[in-house]
């Protein structure tokens, strides 16, 4: 089977961890747990006919301009860019975040997630996705179960690459 | 008259030296071989007095020369102790392990039975029952066996795993890896300065040694006290192990070729 090691980056409290443990264990709490340093999962995904083990890398949350060490980075396949669509200091400054992961990484795509979308009305929520200038690949909530899956697969897609 | 050219006249000198020498030369010779004619026929009617007289002392040896030789060594303990530790050292050494053992075997009556699994009262009967003949010295080393109880073969950048050997039933040897490598990582950028890699981490009754090769790093889990022939003999076996992983990279692909090529490098050979 092919293994491909994934990584989730992004600001402190965005949901990262929400959106692996509702992926691999199909939970989801309210607790907020902050991750320290980085946490491993593993999870076997099915894409377009074959097996691919996937490990997940759940790096801690970072703040401000706070850099992600180099060598969390070294051999992964693919990145997620987590943000929290009700929180804006989380992505008003998400073109230097993501050129910055591009060059720690090496990595050319980086899958890009909204998160919390239960949290804001329709309305809300396009108000806040037109503040943004990059290309959002999708909305999800980790909460409800809502486009967390095809998160994921975009990310095995990009990983698979 | 032709005169005699320069080369000429340096031959004749030269012929006058050796005249000069050898004359002596060969008055020395005949002397010496009569002298060694003369030898051979002395040695002729000598050689079985000879003879008589070593078998004699070699049947005497001790009469003869004991008393010197125990003062000899006398002297010789005397001006060199240290030599003299050392050599008996391993003797003593084995002494005061069994002193020690017997008191080690009175405790272990009394030993918790929460220790850890690995140190159970069971674990330690069972090593020491292991059809190994009852002497003391052998339990203390059982009890203490050096003895690998995980081993991971891990892609260095990735974390990926590619084989792995184990004892117990580790619940997602994958995320072990995975998280080994992190915890490397973060160690590696965090404390130490440029190519510095984490070798050892220690726990209470375990700990993990970690050999690094250029594209993997090999993480070996041992319980019990690791001695030093222990050790060596496993950087050896963890260098031969990664020589024909590096030389043969299909087993990097291929997990249970992996797993049996470990099994015969670091366990069977232990
Ligand atoms: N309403 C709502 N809350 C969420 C969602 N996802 C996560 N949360 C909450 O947000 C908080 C932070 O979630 P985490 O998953 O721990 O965030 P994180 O990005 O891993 O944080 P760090 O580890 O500190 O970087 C928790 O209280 C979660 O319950 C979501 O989709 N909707
Ligand atoms: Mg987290």
């Amino acid at each position: 089977m092919i293994a491909k090691k994934v990584l989730l980056v992004g600001n402190f409290g965005v949901g990262k961890t929400s959106l692996i443990r509702r992926f691999v264990l199909n939970q989801f709490s309210e607790d907020y747990i902050s991750t320290i340093g980085v946490r491993v999962s593993s999870k076997v995904v099915a894409y377009e006919n074959q097996e691919i083990k996937l490990l997940i890398w759940d790096v801690a949350g970072t703040s401000g301009d706070e850099k992600i060490p180099k060598a969390y980075f070294l051999g992964a396949s693919a990145a997620m860019f987590v943000f929290d669509v009700s929180r804006e200091e989380t992505y008003l400054t998400i073109d230097q975040h993501l050129a910055s992961i591009k060059a720690l990484s090496g990595l050319q795509n980086i899958t890009i997630v909204g998160n919390k979308k239960d949290l804001l009305s329709k309305d809300e929520l396009e108000a806040v996705l037109a503040k943004i200038t990059v290309k959002i690949d999708l909305i999800t909530s980790a909460k409800e179960d809502e486009n967390v899956e095809d998160a994921f697969l975009k990310l095995t897609a990009q990983a698979l690459k | 008259m032709k005169k005699p050219t320069e080369d000429n006249k340096k031959d004749n000198r030269f012929e006058l030296l050796r005249e000069l020498l050898l004359e002596d030369d060969r008055e020395k010779f005949t002397a010496l071989s009569e002298e060694i004619i003369e030898k051979e026929k002395l040695s002729k009617r000598v050689q079985p007095l000879v003879d008589e007289k070593i078998e004699d002392l070699r049947q005497k040896f001790p009469e003869y020369f004991g008393d010197t030789i125990t003062e000899t060594i006398k002297v010789q303990i005397r001006d060199s102790q240290d030599e003299v530790v050392e050599a008996l050292y391993p003797i003593m050494g084995k002494l005061v392990k069994k002193a020690i053992v017997s008191e080690i075997t009175k405790l272990s009556d009394n030993i918790n039975r929460t220790i850890q699994e690995k140190f159970s009262l069971k674990q330690i009967l069972t090593r020491f029952f292991k059809g190994k003949n009852n002497d003391a010295g052998v339990v203390l080393q059982e009890v203490f066996e050096p003895i690998i109880e995980e081993v991971f073969v891990i892609e260095k950048d990735s974390g990926l795993l590619a084989g792995n050997f184990t004892r117990g039933n580790i619940a997602d040897k994958d995320m072990v890896s995975g998280m080994l490598t992190a915890i490397k990582s973060f160690a590696e950028d965090a404390f130490s300065k440029e190519n510095q890699n984490l070798e050892d981490i220690k726990f209470d009754s375990f700990q993990l040694t970690i050999k690094n090769f250029k594209t993997i790093y090999i993480a070996i889990a041992t319980s019990g006290v690791l001695n030093s022939e222990f050790r060596d003999q496993l950087a050896d076996n963890v260098n031969n192990l990664a020589e024909v992983i590096l030389r043969d990279r299909t087993y990097l692909k291929d997990e249970l070729k992996l797993n049996a090529l470990i099994e015969t490098y670091l366990i069977t050979q232990n």
